[in-house]
């Protein structure tokens, strides 16, 4: 009877777990439609997207049980890459955007040099104190950042000409809107690659049982360092683009606490160890912030983050999405399937 | 100019040693990192603010009204902590991280985004001695920090409480044997942390501009010295803040004012690439 009871509880899960992404799909698309090209909600969508996109890659690096709170780092070394060349260089931003992550990755080649080391905590800790080198350099080096003036009037994405079809990413906020969902979209079929690959499970084993996983051969220095160059490399295209769409860049803006708390916000409350439940987190939290509590609270909204994040931590670690996907991860250090 | 570096450096020190006094003591007996610390030390100095330039009482009578509000929050964020699950510290982080954009978001409702500074006139006044200038404020500072931090090592060391507190953070699990109430001692710590917290804050709001986003800086210094000295030993956080109120009266000279923040950063970075397995493991 009791068994009963469990086989059809996970045949719902089973239902959810394929309805719910697939609906997320088929609603995304067609929102612009939905949403009767409003201007302001095809704005949160898009940022939305973006913030979808965050925490994707963010994850990059959480599935292996590292805590970053130095994403921001990254996020600002990516846009300000990219919006410098475009703009004193002229360069498009197709060019650019790429850059921005090369960039993003190459100050985490830096980043993990003196941080990889560190475990759990400790690592949190200095991926916190990381982020203010970027931001102090970025902030005094006037001659080439402009200093804590920012960066105006950035380029916006060029248009893309198919034959006779004109699709315009910057002018028109749909296409905008449209751009990000591609992103989006491409990020999550090689983020699930990725996690499929020997890559993805070198990094949930070390997760688990980073001795274990070291004894049995997995180089654990080597795909530490693979994962955090791979998300700060995401990390810095979401940047950039954030720059070529919102077109204006300071650096207490872009490498505020807030692009490095929203990540991982959004990658607990999903679910870390999950693969869509991030970005269904930004899906769901950032319109929830913008369209009930924003209204209600023009100062101060953001605690809403603040609160999900504690009740997540303290009533469902394993995250809403993650809690649902039970079943679907093996866990090594208890030997069950959670 | 290297005289005003020294007296700045000691005056900043004390007050950092201060302010780092109420982490490195919760940490110590209870393991976890309270991210929050910066915001809550802010949120004492809002409270001493607020109390100074509504009511005009003065600076001296605002510090039990700043403990009450650090008091309420701390003991809150000990309960929390109390129901988290392991890895206690790296959740520790997590959870006081939300806190700390609960509290950030809480003040900015409260008490706006705009720069805030509790002026005290006489403050600005001082004492010269040839080359050498003391201001009553850096002074002030000074006097309170060392006292404070002198009736913390009094505690610690020549009462029975602290004697049991010290026996906590050294070795929890022979602390417990040897009859020690250790889940008590963490809401002792907590407490004592947040009283320390609620007299550093108003002198914070004296010396440095307040806003709800200041708090990050303040944290990281300190656990910058809290990383520094290891836990327990209160003369080595002493030194600690020495060295970064040193090395930051420095970085203002050679470098200028806005390098200021890199210091405590570059610090923590290099002290944990030193000593990457963590504070406990060392005497192993």
């Amino acid at each position: 009877m009791r068994k009963k009871e469990t086989t059809s509880q996970k045949a719902i899960q089973q239902r959810v777990a394929w309805a719910a992404p697939v609906l997320a799909l088929v609603l995304l698309l067609l929102l612009p439609v939905f949403a009767r090209y409003n201007d302001y909600v095809l704005q949160v969508f898009t940022h939305a997207l973006l913030l979808a996109t965050l925490a994707l890659a963010w994850n990059i690096l959480g599935v292996s049980g590292s805590i970053s709170l130095g994403h921001a780092a990254f996020f600002g070394a990516g846009a300000y890459t990219s919006a410098l060349l475009s703009l004193d260089l002229g360069v498009s931003p197709w060019a650019t955007i790429p850059l921005g992550g090369v960039l993003a990755a190459g100050i985490a080649a830096i980043m993990g040099l003196f941080c990889l080391r560190l475990r759990g905590a400790y690592f949190a800790l200095a991926t916190l104190a990381f982020v203010e080198i970027p931001k102090v350099i970025t902030d005094n080096w006037d001659g080439l950042t402009r200093g804590s003036l920012g960066l105006v009037g950035l380029p916006g994405l060029p248009s893309l000409r198919l034959g006779s079809y004109h699709f315009d990413m910057s002018g028109s906020l749909v296409g905008s809107y449209y751009f990000v969902l591609g992103y989006g979209l491409v990020l999550l079929v090689l983020v699930t690659i990725l996690f499929r690959s020997n890559l993805g499970l070198a990094l949930q084993a070390l997760r688990e049982e980073e001795v274990a996983a070291e004894a049995i051969g997995i180089q654990v220095q080597k795909y530490r360092l693979l994962s955090l160059l791979l998300s700060a490399f995401f990390t810095g295209i979401t940047g950039a683009c954030y720059g070529h769409l919102i077109r204006y860049l300071e650096p207490g803006l872009v490498y505020g606490l807030h692009f490095s708390a929203i990540p991982m916000i959004f990658a607990i409350c999903g679910g870390r160890f999950t693969i869509l439940g991030p970005a269904l987190a930004a899906l769901v939290l950032y319109p929830v912030d913008q369209f009930i509590f924003h209204p209600l609270l023009p100062a101060g909204h953001e605690f809403l983050y603040g609160a999900v994040i504690i009740l997540a931590i303290l009533f469902m670690p394993s995250g809403v999405w993650g809690q649902l996907r039970k079943g679907h991860f093996v866990s090594i250090k208890t030997g069950s399937i959670e | 100019m290297w005289t005003t570096v020294l007296v700045s450096g000691i005056t900043l020190g004390s007050f950092y040693t201060l302010v780092a006094l109420g982490f490195a003591l919760i940490f110590g007996v209870t393991h976890t990192f309270n991210l929050a610390h910066g915001e809550l030390l802010v949120l004492a100095g809002y409270v001493a603010y607020w109390l100074w330039k509504t009511y005009g009482i003065s600076l001296l009578f605002t510090f039990p009204a700043a403990i009450l509000a650090t008091l309420v929050v701390c003991l809150i964020l000990q309960r929390l902590f109390s129901r988290l699950r392991e890895p206690m510290e790296m959740n520790s982080i997590v959870l006081s991280f939300g806190l700390a954009i609960l509290l950030q978001n809480g003040m900015l409702f409260f008490f706006s985004g705009d720069y805030r500074l509790i002026r005290v006139p006489t403050f600005n006044q001082g004492l010269h001695f040839n080359t050498l200038y003391l201001s009553y404020g850096q002074l002030t500072l000074l006097a309170l920090s060392l006292l404070v931090i002198g009736l913390l090592y009094l505690l610690m060391r020549h009462t029975f409480l602290g004697k049991a507190l010290r026996a906590t953070i050294q070795d929890r699990e022979a602390a417990a044997l040897a009859g020690i109430n250790v889940g008590g001692m963490g809401v002792l710590a907590f407490a004592i942390g947040a009283i320390l917290i609620g007299l550093a804050g108003p002198l914070y709001g004296c010396v440095h501009y307040l806003y709800p986003t200041a708090g990050l800086q303040a944290t990281l210094l300190a656990i910058t010295i809290t990383i520094f000295a290891g836990v327990g030993r209160i003369r080595t956080l002493i030194l600690g803040g020495w060295i970064l109120g040193f090395a930051e009266s420095g970085a203002v000279v050679l470098l200028g004012a806005s390098w200021r923040e890199l210091v405590s950063a570059v610090m923590l970075i290099t002290l944990l690439a030193l000593r990457p397995q963590g504070i406990f493991e060392r005497e192993q």
